[in-house]
């Protein structure tokens, strides 16, 4: 009898250890891309995927450059219906968004929300695939300097014409929101995946999250892979983004310094904790030289990045390996 | 349960006793790494629609598929174990000009389609990829 107990216990024991979360999942077509959002939980959190779903159609209209929505003062209605000069009261979440970027760019001046201007000239050729537009024509557009933007207690003012462009925080920044609506619900385990972007919570079994970084010269390639928890992964210059004119490529991401494309390297990868810094600072080290994007992130303990060079070389930060 | 586990602690086993307890341990794992094994097939794609998952394809039976998408049929071929779109309506058609896909890292998105096709399989070992 006492042999039958043991072998129960055993076979209790067992069965225990194989107990699985379940998996919830959720599609979210917004800003341009879609994000895959999985959740591990043992309680249902179908309702949470509800709200994050809410959560990003509402940043996807406030930071939408090319529709305007009834009633709303997004990013389209600031750029083309507000009047120089004239001032107007945001939603507070917008007004915080463009105040985050707005101190995070006073330090690192390349990154730069107000590009508006530039991007759409950019955007005018590669849309048509006709070319690559003149010096003169780039430096003669309309404002795109920050300074121009002034935010007062919760209102903004502008002082020119100049076009503000989150594209380069947007996404980054609302995912960051979306995994801390997450945890603080008590869903601590998750993945956020948004194209260039990927966001983790705590691991779900004994091994941390397996995320690859895909090769931006030959994209059936994974060039690394990389093991990480509570952290966000965000890729600058992927394949994806590329405009190629007589064999050149030109990147999405452009120098406000020179009016051209940063062409440093192929792809820059960062891994952090803030999904929303980690989205600026691939854009800032995209847009500087590896070697002092190398010094840069050596001297900051809580960035890691990995580096893909334009002769396919594969640069790493000296605290990389710890994700290896 | 804790009263129970402290009495097995106390039990007296013999020999045959423990080679009992090794034998089902045995027999559990090896269960375990077989069920494991045969849950995961060859290699499949999944269709989603928004949300949906709307169609499951066995890549290893060439064939031709079509699905309703936000601006109306889209069609899918299997060839030799991949897959891609053939057909869609939208503007730019980047969802058909990507051609076959045959990894897991891999995914069709037609955006104004709201479709998406992922591969899923043996070497399904990743959480994610950032492009």
């Amino acid at each position: 009898m006492k042999k039958l107990i043991i072998i129960f216990f055993v076979l209790i024991i067992l069965c225990g250890c194989s107990k699985d979360n379940d998996i919830y999942e959720k599609n979210i077509y917004v800003m341009d891309t879609v994000i895959n959002i999985k959740v591990y939980s043992e309680k249902d959190a179908s309702d949470i995927l509800e709200k994050i779903e809410e959560l990003y159609n509402e940043y996807n209209i406030l930071t939408d450059r090319y529709n305007s929505y009834d009633d709303t003062k997004n990013i389209y209605y600031i750029n083309n219906i507000l009047n120089v000069g004239e001032e107007v009261k945001l939603d507070y979440k917008l007004y915080d968004l463009i105040n985050f970027s707005l101190e995070f760019s006073k330090k690192y001046d390349k990154v730069n929300i107000a590009m508006g201007n530039l991007i759409d000239v950019w955007k005018k050729y590669r849309d048509s695939a006709s070319g690559i537009p003149s010096y003169e024509e780039l430096n003669g557009i309309s404002s795109i300097s920050e300074s121009d933007i002034i935010l007062n207690d919760g209102n903004i003012i502008k002082l020119s014409d100049v076009k503000l462009d989150l594209g380069c925080i947007a996404k980054g920044y609302v995912t960051q929101l979306a995994g801390e609506l997450l945890e603080s619900n008590g869903f601590d385990k998750y993945i956020i995946s948004a194209g260039g972007n990927i966001k983790v919570g705590k691991k779900y079994s004994s091994n941390p999250y397996k995320i690859g970084i895909q090769d931006p010269v030959d994209k059936n390639n994974i060039y690394k892979i990389v093991n990480v928890s509570n952290r966000s992964v965000v890729t600058s210059g992927g394949y994806e983004r590329f405009y190629t004119w007589e064999g050149v490529d030109y990147s999405h991401i452009i120098d406000p310094d020179t009016l051209y494309p940063s062409n440093y390297m192929k792809s820059v990868t960062v891994i952090m904790e803030d999904s929303a810094y980690a989205d600026f600072f691939s854009t800032y080290l995209f847009m500087i030289p590896i070697s002092d994007g190398i010094n840069f992130v050596n001297s900051n303990s809580n960035i890691e990045a990995i580096w893909y060079g334009l002769d396919g070389k594969i640069y790493t930060s000296s605290g990389f390996s710890n994700y290896e | 349960m804790v009263k129970y586990i402290h009495q097995v602690g106390l039990v007296i086993m013999n020999k045959n006793d423990i080679k009992l307890i090794v034998v089902i341990f045995v027999i559990v794992t090896l269960s375990i790494i077989f069920i494991n094994i045969f849950k995961k097939t060859g290699s499949f794609a999944k269709v989603y629609y928004e949300d949906d998952l709307i169609l499951k394809i066995d890549l290893s039976k060439d064939g031709n598929y079509k699905v309703n998408g936000y601006n109306g049929e889209v069609l899918i071929e299997v060839k030799d174990n991949k897959i891609r779109v053939d057909r869609e309506n939208s503007p730019r058609h980047l969802c058909s000009k990507q051609g076959f896909i045959d990894s897991t890292t891999q995914t069709i998105v037609c955006l104004p389609n709201k479709i998406i096709i992922k591969i899923e399989g043996k070497d399904q070992e990743l959480d994610g990829v950032v492009k």
